[in-house]
């Protein structure tokens, strides 16, 4: 049974974007397929985190060859937590995108690829085999370039450049780092490795330096503190219903990627990296905020806000206790539903009142107060507002940190939530509250027969955003589920040789 | 590049090209060769058709299928309909094409449902063991050999399909740049 739910994540969505490929502009085909694969996708990875939750880590090893030798696929509390996040956000997504994307850009492919890059983030989640690992990057990173540049406007295929660029940079880091790795150790399989790293007894410094290449290469795709720069650059340029994903997933997928090497593989030297992780991580949280104080564009003013919470994600990595790293674990969860939720609502205002500019937006409270409501809901969530998701995570990082006095980050942490309220309540004041700005009374007119037609479309388009604000009201107010999960993940991180004997001597 | 060497000879070549990417595509499991490589021979005498007489001649000629259709007659039954229509276009064809009730239709086959078959049979190949309750991918294994083709097992519709998609792909590529 488990050879089935392991490999379900990744063939439903497969089989999914095949059956699109044969409706190839036919979009009425494609929207009824892509529903039923993103319901049984959610349905197959729920099933995937009970069954870990109940039996342990699951491993299936790919045409029957034993685990050094084939490419195992493992699914650990954290990756099937992982797996089930990207469905849920999967299911938004779509919903929106009925809707919230022009049919030029669908006809050329949205749904597969949509479909192919979740195929890409499950893959990553869940595979036990290093190189392997880069392979489902490329499936994603490649499903990413495409749909970033799909509709091929100006700011798009710039956007998309950088993007392109800078992550093929980021891939051939990582590539040369498991060259290293094999060229030490002479094995790819995550689990052996973690042996094989554990009982070396020289090339300390050369593993080191590889784990120096795997921090470069997945610092860059998930945007830390030095090598963010593209992110702000690229995120915001394509349609909602494409950065919702990319922004809300994407990051958090490289930060999944370096939890999970450096509390599996890499755990040599520690004096070294750790220290680094905390610079780069309050660095992280700093900048990536004051960034977002600088703009004036609600997208780009969220895209800043994704590099300083994957600050908070990496420190979590850097305190490197089991309370720090549940903490991380809940954070990335609660940043993908709260991130795809806010870039969302910033979809839906743009779709009601035409831009993304806050000089230009105002009043939005006035009509539509449900909005309002939601998007109070996830800012002050993103903020950390207690009883709301993000303070859990944020509490549990700060104990962590406070446990083992890392006094400094977690001042960091927290003046940065304060400077996030602050960012949250600009977009509050010039979006929600402030009177519409009186430029052009036409446009105005416009508008208001825009909300008399579009009014099922527009309501189609509230829904997604109220699915997540809900989930995120349930890991928020019902945090016990998710926080006991997140801890038992952590533990199963820490204490690798559960998942080593679950690969190696099954 | 209209060359009439070219021209003519590519005519023989392609059941050439077609024929040996099969033989390649079938010696694979156990010899040099593959789906990979014979999908890419299958695609090199295509490419020089297109090359000699441009994208729309070889869609024409080799990726669009004609066939005779029947108006349904009451009552009848859309199976039956469609089994009627393709026993007598692949068998009865002088009744067909003679016939004043039969109307003529074509349908092109895109690369991209050729990419979507191969990447169809390809995932598909893996579904089988776990039917066993084995894990994704095990080869299965028939009892009996046939001519040629020997021991039909799962990785050979691994490769089928694999030659399938870079088929498509490679088409793909070549009619989008001829266009240009």
């Amino acid at each position: 049974m488990q050879h089935l739910i392991l490999v379900l994540p990744l063939l439903i969505p497969l089989y999914g974007a095949i059956l699109c490929l044969f409706f190839w502009r036919k979009l009425g085909v494609q929207r009824v397929i892509g529903v039923a694969t993103q319901l049984s996708l959610c349905a197959a990875s729920a099933y995937l985190l009970s069954e870990t939750d109940q039996a342990g880590i699951l491993t299936t090893h790919i045409g029957n060859w034993e685990a050094p030798f084939g490419i195992t696929l493992v699914a650990d509390l954290f990756s099937s937590l992982m797996v089930v996040a990207s469905a849920v956000v999967g299911i938004a997504v779509f919903v929106f995108s009925l809707r919230g994307l022009s049919n030029a850009r669908l006809l050329y492919g949205y749904y597969p690829l949509l479909l192919l890059l979740q195929m890409g983030v499950n893959g990553v989640c869940l595979t036990g085999d290093l190189f392997n690992l880069y392979v489902w990057f490329e499936v994603l990173l490649i499903c990413c370039f495409v749909l970033i540049a799909l509709g091929g406007s100006k700011p798009q295929l710039e956007g998309s450049i950088k993007y392109v660029t800078i992550n093929f940079l980021a891939s051939s880091f990582l590539l040369i780092g498991i060259g290293m790795v094999y060229g030490i150790l002479g094995s790819l399989n995550m689990a052996e490795l973690a042996v094989l790293i554990r009982a070396a007894e020289d090339n300390h410094g050369l593993i080191t330096l590889a784990s120096v290449f795997f921090l470069i290469g997945l610092g860059i795709k998930s945007a830390i503190f030095p090598l963010f720069f593209w992110l702000p650059a690229s995120y915001h340029t394509p349609p909602i219903a494409i950065s919702a994903f990319i922004a809300g997933l994407i990051t958090k997928v490289g930060l999944y990627t370096l939890i999970r090497l450096f509390t599996l593989l890499f755990v040599l030297n520690q004096d070294i990296v750790l220290p680094l992780l905390l610079v780069a991580s309050g660095l992280t949280m700093v900048v990536g905020v004051l960034g977002a104080a600088a703009q004036v564009d609600f997208r780009k003013i969220l895209s800043f806000h994704i590099v300083s919470q994957i600050g908070y994600m990496l420190m979590g990595l850097a305190i490197f206790t089991p309370l720090a790293i549940a903490g991380s674990i809940y954070f990335i969860i609660h940043n993908i539903l709260v991130k795809t939720c806010l870039f969302l609502i910033s979809g839906v205002v743009y779709r009601t009142n035409g831009s993304f500019t806050l000089k230009n937006l105002g009043g939005v409270y006035l009509f539509q107060p449900l909005l309002a409501a939601m998007f109070v809901i996830a800012a002050f969530s993103l903020a950390g507002i207690p009883p709301l998701s993000g303070f859990w995570g944020k509490f549990m990082l700060a104990k962590a940190g406070l446990e083992v006095g890392q006094f400094g980050l977690v001042a960091t942490s927290l003046s940065v939530s304060i400077l996030t309220i602050f960012s949250m309540t600009k977009i509050w004041n010039e979006v929600f509250w402030k009177k519409r700005p009186r430029t052009d009374v036409t446009a105005d007119a416009a508008m208001a027969e825009i909300n008399v037609a579009d009014k099922p479309v527009i309501r189609l388009l509230h829904l997604p955003v109220l699915f997540l604000v809900l989930a995120i009201l349930f890991i928020g107010l019902y945090a016990e589920p998710l926080v006991s999960l997140a801890f038992r993940a952590s533990e199963q991180l820490l204490n690798s040789e559960i998942y080593i004997n679950a690969v190696l001597l099954k | 590049m209209k060359t009439l060497i070219l021209a003519v000879a590519i005519r023989i070549f392609i059941p050439i090209f077609v024929f040996f990417s099969l033989y390649i595509l079938i010696r694979g499991h156990n010899h040099p060769g593959g789906g990979f490589i014979g999908g890419l021979i299958c695609a090199i005498g295509f490419i020089f058709h297109t090359m000699t007489h441009g994208p729309k001649e070889t869609s024409n000629t080799f990726f669009t299928v004609r066939y005779y259709r029947l108006t349904p007659e009451r009552g009848q039954g859309f199976l039956l309909h469609k089994l009627i229509i393709l026993y007598k276009n692949l068998f009865r064809k002088e009744e067909v094409r003679t016939g004043s009730e039969w109307h003529k239709r074509q349908f092109r086959i895109d690369p991209i449902f050729i990419i979507a078959s191969g990447l169809f049979l390809a995932t598909t190949s893996g579904v089988f063991s776990l039917l066993a309750n084995q894990p994704y991918m095990t080869g299965v294994w028939a009892d009996y050999y046939l001519p040629i083709i020997g021991k039909p097992g799962t990785p050979i519709l691994f490769d089928l399909g694999v030659y399938l998609l870079v088929l498509g792909v490679v088409l793909k590529i070549t009619f989008i740049m001829a266009e240009e």
